[in-house]
């Protein structure tokens, strides 16, 4: 077998701070594959019109592999591996290398908000609805990252422009983490309802593994036990959510659950306190939030109560062994006032803390502790 | 008013969390110039001021809690009445002497006497 280098893109993001790729990431090279191989029979038939399809082993003796993980975040060196041995391997080499080159081409069209179809036909397009699903909000992978003067980095911005390039593509995925109750489970169908906490119901798939989950939210509906369901939706191209089309993880909920909080205070509009008061609270802003609570707030510290403000924050309330503790935190710029009241006493302790930082989360949950620990 | 006068305090639905109620809703919000808007249970029930807010206001609430006008006078908060049209009951707790921490100190005190004397009236009927 004759090795080629062949594609070395950067991943970058926290994610991949530790110069590794986490094991969820490497379904997206899977998916690169699958798409170079594609596109490189397109390749083939745009220079054999005469043809139906491409010729019989086209693909065979030829594979892309991962042979190292490089620093820098995390850069996934890629080969190709080409069989000597096969008669048609320098033909299809070529087509390999030119359907990675459109592909770097249209991602980087997509930067740069040119004529993506130039590079790729609308069908294959689609191979973009997977291609970089699993990327998070401030990650992105640049499939040129040596390329001095070029900028071809596939984030979620360029995924959505690339996959709306393409009219066929009507439906589109996207992993999602959603959290509702279950009004309907039909087990010989193996299928689930789900009412999110927005109040829209969409269906999706019961896994096996995740029944007894399912079932017993579904029997807790009454009581209003809720669940939180991870896995891949399907959306039209009006970003309405249509249904569940895989199920990776379900967890019932506690009744404190901050995530679910969090779901209830994304749906409060303009004007929430009175009609006129009452400013909305930034979706943004309200998953940072929650990724900082669940990062510093866990066991054993008691959950925090949510309430809005007025003003488009949030105040986190506890009620810890005689104390009554406020976190007001302005969502805008990432600041807090905590003010913690002992009630016998009447004794205060005060603070203002960037929570921008991580010693600002760290001096409240010290504080948390400290009084939690007066329970003892 | 008297000393056991009741004020009677409406809780929007975002102020309450599996049936804890915020501080927030016993301290003026931004728009209230630091007076907190009450009604007098000695000129109104508490059924009636619920459905005189969320009817006649067309506010939004889920129920009715109080504090007592001796309660505001330990902490040094003045309630006083301060009719309006069409709403005589209406009266309010003055904070505008005191800034953030003492507000908010008041505010915590005052959610805890009322969270001890439990709903006065709940839009789930009690």
């Amino acid at each position: 077998m004759e090795r080629v280098p062949f594609l070395k893109p950067r991943m970058a993001g926290s994610r991949f701070d530790d110069h590794a790729i986490p094991l969820d990431m490497l379904k997206e090279l899977a998916v690169l594959e699958e798409m170079i191989v594609e596109v490189a029979k397109w390749h083939y038939l745009n220079d054999h019109p005469n043809r139906e399809r491409s010729p019989r082993g086209f693909t065979k003796g030829i594979s892309v592999k991962l042979i190292a993980v490089d620093d820098g975040s995390a850069m996934p060196d890629m080969s190709l591996f080409v069989d000597q041995r096969q008669l048609i391997a320098p033909a299809n080499q070529g087509y390999f290398e030119r359907a990675r080159d459109s592909i770097v081409d249209a991602i980087e069209a997509a930067a740069q908000e040119a004529e993506i179809k130039k590079h790729l036909p609308e069908s294959l397009l689609g191979y973009f609805d997977k291609l970089g699903r699993g990327l998070r909000s401030d990650e992105f992978i640049d499939f040129a990252p040596e390329a001095i003067g070029r900028s071809a980095k596939l984030n979620q911005t360029t995924r959505r422009a690339l996959r709306f390039a393409s009219t066929q593509l009507q439906e589109l995925t996207e992993e999602v983490s959603l959290r509702g109750v279950i009004p309907e489970v039909d087990q010989a169908k193996l299928k689930f309802e789900m009412e999110t906490i927005g109040g829209q119901r969409i269906s999706g798939p019961i896994p096996m593994q995740h029944f007894d989950t399912i079932v017993k939210a579904f029997n807790g509906y009454r009581d209003g036990l809720r669940v939180s369901i991870q896995g891949v939706a399907l959306y039209n191209r009006n970003g309405q959510l249509k249904s569940m089309e895989e199920v990776e993880h379900v967890s019932l909920l506690d009744e404190r659950d901050v995530g679910a909080r969090i779901d209830e205070l994304r749906l409060l509009k303009h004007g929430w306190l009175d009609g006129k008061f009452g400013k909305a609270l930034d979706s943004d802003q309200l998953n940072w939030l929650e990724g900082r609570l669940d990062s510093y707030l866990s066991d054993p510290l008691p959950s925090p109560y949510l309430y809005p403000t007025a003003e488009g924050g949030v105040q986190l309330e506890w009620s810890i062994c005689g104390y009554e503790i406020t976190l007001d935190v302005n969502l805008a710029d990432k600041s807090g006032h905590l003010h913690a009241l002992h009630m016998p006493t009447e004794q205060e302790t005060e603070s203002r803390v960037s929570l921008a930082t991580d010693s600002g989360w760290e001096e409240v949950t010290g504080l948390l502790e400290k009084f939690n620990g007066e329970r003892l | 008013m008297k000393e056991d006068t009741p004020l009677l305090r409406q809780v929007h639905p975002s102020f309450i969390q599996d049936g804890r109620v915020s501080s927030q809703a016993f301290r003026p919000t931004p728009k209230d110039d630091k007076k907190l808007s009450v009604y007098d249970g000695h000129a109104i029930a508490a059924a009636d001021a619920y459905e005189h807010y969320t009817k006649s206001l067309n506010q939004s609430s889920v129920g009715v809690m109080a504090v007592t006008c001796q309660e505001c006078a330990q902490l040094e908060l003045e309630a006083k009445d301060d009719p309006l049209e069409d709403f005589p009951e209406h009266a309010v707790i003055d904070f505008s002497p005191y800034g953030t921490n003492a507000t908010e100190k008041k505010a915590k005190i005052l959610r805890k006497r009322a969270e001890e004397r439990d709903w006065l009236f709940s839009n789930t009927g009690t």
